[in-house]
């Protein structure tokens, strides 16, 4: 399927600032009828919530 | 000796910069001072000063070059700091990254555009080493080089953190064809250690668009690495 990638990216972005109860319903009406676009930002955003500190520790060089 | 594919078997050979950086390549103790400092307007440039202005005149063979030098600068570095550490110790590719910078520039006063280069090149080149290392040290574990040095076997640090991070070199990948200027900024934060900041500088996006991409990038890496664990 061509999906616009930005789409993905934009309504994620939209969606951290909605507060988590209002979450489905935003989705829902920006995602238009689009289910696996809106499937694909759920996930990510139960991924975000779940996220802790991945990747905010940068990787470390450790002697061998 | 076992052949591995080298980190630039897909790039830009080694073989090819082997005269620009023959002046860097001293192991051990202090760099000549010749690579010290490059004053400002001094007509005595650096390698990576030359190979800075080429790439930004639109030599596209300058890049491979800037980033097999920062390559080898920043494994030098590496090598020399883990050999004056104790085992387990750990070095910061941040640190790494930003005394490259300071020793193959000369100094801070570069223009905007030398560092985005900088920055781009060392990014890639801090993944490829650490990428490298842990798939050696995993190859060891998995039972390698045990004949030589059954200690050692026994003694490589942290494979979790080995595992992780060649699962998240390799969602890397598979987001960078989607979301190809989100990876970047991956690029930038976990392996060249840059702040949000620094990587909005570096790919003239707002602070905040920087920091949008990041938790785009983070929560996709982690939907990516955990969809295709189970």
């Amino acid at each position: 399927m061509n999906r616009d990638p930005n789409r993905e990216i934009a309504i994620f972005t939209e969606a951290l600032r909605v507060p988590p109860e209002r979450r489905e319903a935003f989705l829902k009406y920006m995602c238009n009828g689009d289910e696996p676009l809106r499937l694909k930002v759920e996930a990510l955003l139960k991924a975000h919530d779940r996220a802790g500190n991945f990747l905010e520790e940068p990787p470390t060089e450790s002697a061998e | 000796m076992k052949h591995l594919a080298t980190p630039f078997s897909a790039a830009a050979g080694p073989r090819r910069a082997s005269a620009g950086i023959a002046k860097i390549e001293v192991e051990g103790g202090a760099p000549p001072d010749s690579l010290r400092a490059f004053p400002h307007g001094n007509e005595t440039m650096s390698d990576a000063t030359v190979m800075l202005a080429a790439i930004e005149a639109g030599d596209t063979k300058a890049a491979g070059d800037l980033l097999v030098l920062v390559y080898d600068e920043l494994r030098r570095l590496a090598a020399c700091k883990l050999a004056h550490e104790s085992p387990g110790q750990t070095l910061q590719p941040t640190a790494l990254v930003h005394e490259a910078w300071l020793r193959l520039t000369g100094n801070e006063n570069r223009t905007f555009k030398d560092r985005e280069h900088f920055f781009r090149a060392s990014a890639e080149a801090m993944r490829r080493i650490l990428i490298d290392r842990a798939r050696r040290k995993q190859a060891k574990r998995h039972g390698g080089d045990c004949r030589r040095v059954d200690f050692e076997c026994c003694d490589v640090a942290a494979p979790a953190a080995d595992d992780q991070l060649l699962a998240v070199n390799e969602a890397l990948d598979r987001l960078a064809l989607e979301h190809p200027v989100q990876a970047e900024v991956v690029k930038l934060r976990y392996f060249a250690g840059l702040t949000n900041e620094e990587a909005a500088e570096v790919m003239g996006v707002s602070v905040s668009t920087a920091k949008n991409y990041w938790a785009f990038s983070r929560a996709w890496l982690l939907h990516e690495i955990e969809s295709t664990n189970h």
